[in-house]
């Protein structure tokens, strides 16, 4: 899974995954080691993605948002 | 088409007066009468019940209240005579803005005068604030209308993040929806962008500008979701958020809106065609964000021990099998090398053993060859001596036989040199001459060259002097008197020598 298709939920549904499959004690040591990389980069981005969300409330208004937007915008022709 | 109706054309046709008309046109009539019978007309239409929001609402001093009825498609101005209007009983504020009624009338048209302008207006003679039964009837027919086309699935088929970063919300500013959203992300711990679009939540011009917002909130705010909200009410109260215009662009909106608008019991529109219907701001803040962000860190921090401790686990436990796995040859490589030095020990000691017993062997070995070495090289010794005193003896008896033969030849000698000896010569009375040099003087001319000399006798030598000349003969007889006077005994030197080199040889 490529990091720009990745969310968050899909993230931990396959944190989920690989910890089952490593609970299993099915894998093999290869497989553990594999499953424990893809962990660790999966937690990762998760941990990233609620740092992104645990910084502290920005709040914006939308019609301020709009004429900044528009005042960035350079004019037609 | 004719500026005017067909019928109040008609009725004035034969009151025209007589003037130039415009060709196709007929009249010109008078604008006064041609009012009064447009509003006769007017006054003939059939009597109608509409239902619609308030808007502009006058109650003034004078003998009538005006208002405008809207809604989406369209308006209507109202009048209302004020006798009218008081036997309703109505207080003054629930005919307000934004309220909806249900007013019964028919058209009616005030022509004005020659100072005063002309007026249409639907002359309301009865009014009533609009019931549940005529709006959720109302309702029923958009709803049916908005699920025939389709429009209740295109929201539900978008993914809604569980973990949004950025929400846009719609709502009126200050409100208390707006409160109990904030304390419902508070609740989920959620710390990321609100894009806040204020817009009037209650009034006819709700609905529009509601929907700007989202639709600004879709295209500039790249938001992960919205949320349209708004505290309880009367339907009536709600009726913006029923919107049809309303409706269609959230369907149509690419980003999934959450609606939570009044209470459980107040079902609008909007929810039907949003991704998800909530029935608080607090319920639509935690569907927005779909888990409590601080849980979820420290569901996140036992996931990575649990993925930590499962990589530790998988590589501990296997090397705990192969150590146990590597156990057995190691042992048995113990025990072969233990019995490797044992035997090493073993060897050792049997080759000490081994080489003392071999040193001892060649010891008395050596002793029994040098024994008998050593004996042979006595009796060769012994031998060799008896062979030397052998030779010597040998040597001796060869030595006394030389000895005795030479000694023997010496004598003879002797006795044949003695034979021949001048001295013998001169005892039997010859005598010798001799120069002064004692050189034999062998001839009479030698004596008589020489003058003196000396005449050795057997007994000594006597000077002597030639007196007178000889004849040469009596010179021979004198140089036959010297010869071997002086000579050593040879045999005696010779047998000195002979018997000192003999010995040497022994």
């Amino acid at each position: 899974m490529s990091t720009e298709a990745m969310t968050y939920e899909s993230a931990v549904e396959r944190l989920e995954q690989i910890i089952a499959r490593l609970d299993s004690n099915q894998a093999g040591l290869r497989e553990t080691l594999e499953l424990c990389g893809e962990g660790k980069s999966l937690i990762e981005f998760a941990a990233g993605e609620l740092e992104a969300v645990g910084q502290g409330l920005e709040e914006l208004r939308l019609d301020e948002l709009i004429k900044r937007l528009e005042a960035d915008t350079p004019p037609a022709g | 088409m004719p500026p005017y109706p067909r019928e109040v054309s008609q009725q004035l046709h034969s009151e025209a007066r007589e003037t130039a008309a415009v060709p196709g046109y007929p009249g010109p009539y008078a604008v006064g009468r041609y009012a009064n019978r447009l509003r006769e007309w007017m006054r003939e239409r059939a009597r109608v019940c509409l239902i619609g929001e308030v808007t502009g609402v006058r109650i003034g001093a004078g003998p009538n209240v005006y208002f405008e009825l809207r809604d989406a498609d369209g308006a209507m101005p109202c009048a209302m005579w004020r006798t009218d209007f008081d036997r309703l009983g109505l207080h003054a504020d629930e005919l307000r803005d934004g309220v909806e009624v249900v007013a019964a009338g028919g058209p009616d048209f005030y022509p004005g005068s020659a100072s005063a302008s002309p007026r249409f207006a639907f002359r309301v003679q009865e009014l009533r604030l609009a019931g549940e039964g005529d709006l959720l009837a109302r309702l029923a027919r958009l709803r049916r209308q908005l699920a025939t086309e389709g429009l209740f699935e295109p929201q539900k088929e978008l993914r809604r993040p569980l973990l949004p970063r950025r929400i846009g919300v719609v709502t009126a500013e200050g409100s208390a929806a707006r409160r109990d959203f904030l304390a419902g992300l508070e609740r989920r711990s959620w710390r990321g962008t609100l894009v806040w679009g204020y817009a009037p939540v209650q009034d006819r011009r709700a609905a529009p500008a509601i929907a700007a917002a989202i639709r600004d909130l879709a295209a500039y705010a790249r938001v992960d979701a919205i949320v349209v909200t708004r505290g309880g009410g009367s339907i009536a109260d709600l009726w913006a958020f029923c919107d049809e215009t309303l409706c269609r662009t959230v369907a149509l909106t690419p980003v999934p809106v959450i609606s939570a608008v009044g209470h459980d019991v107040d079902r609008t529109l909007i929810d039907d065609v949003a991704a998800l219907c909530c029935s608080t701001p607090t319920h639509a803040a935690e569907a927005a964000v779909g888990i409590d962000c601080e849980a979820a860190e420290r569901a996140l921090r036992s996931a990575a021990v649990d993925v930590h401790a499962a990589g530790r686990r998988a590589v501990v436990t296997r090397a705990r099998e192969l150590a146990g796995r590597s156990r057995a040859p190691r042992e048995h490589l113990a025990r072969h090398r233990s019995r490797l030095h044992q035997l090493a020990r073993e060897l050792r000691a049997a080759a000490g053993r081994g080489r003392a017993t071999r040193v001892d062997y060649q010891r008395r070995i050596a002793a029994a060859v040098m024994g008998r070495k050593a004996e042979a090289a006595r009796v060769d010794a012994a031998r060799q001596a008896a062979g030397l005193t052998a030779r010597a003896a040998a040597l001796d008896r060869a030595a006394r036989g030389v000895s005795e033969r030479r000694a023997a030849w010496l004598a003879r000698s002797g006795a044949a040199l003695r034979g021949h000896d001048p001295e013998r010569t001169l005892e039997r009375g010859y005598a010798l001459a001799l120069d002064g040099a004692g050189e034999p003087l062998t001839e009479p001319g030698a004596v008589r060259r020489a003058g003196r000399f000396d005449l050795r006798l057997a007994g000594g030598t006597v000077p002597a002097r030639v007196r007178n000349s000889v004849d040469p003969d009596q010179a021979d007889q004198g140089r036959r008197v010297e010869g071997i006077q002086g000579m050593p005994r040879p045999e005696e030197a010779d047998m000195r020598r002979y018997g000192a080199a003999l010995k040497e040889e022994v």
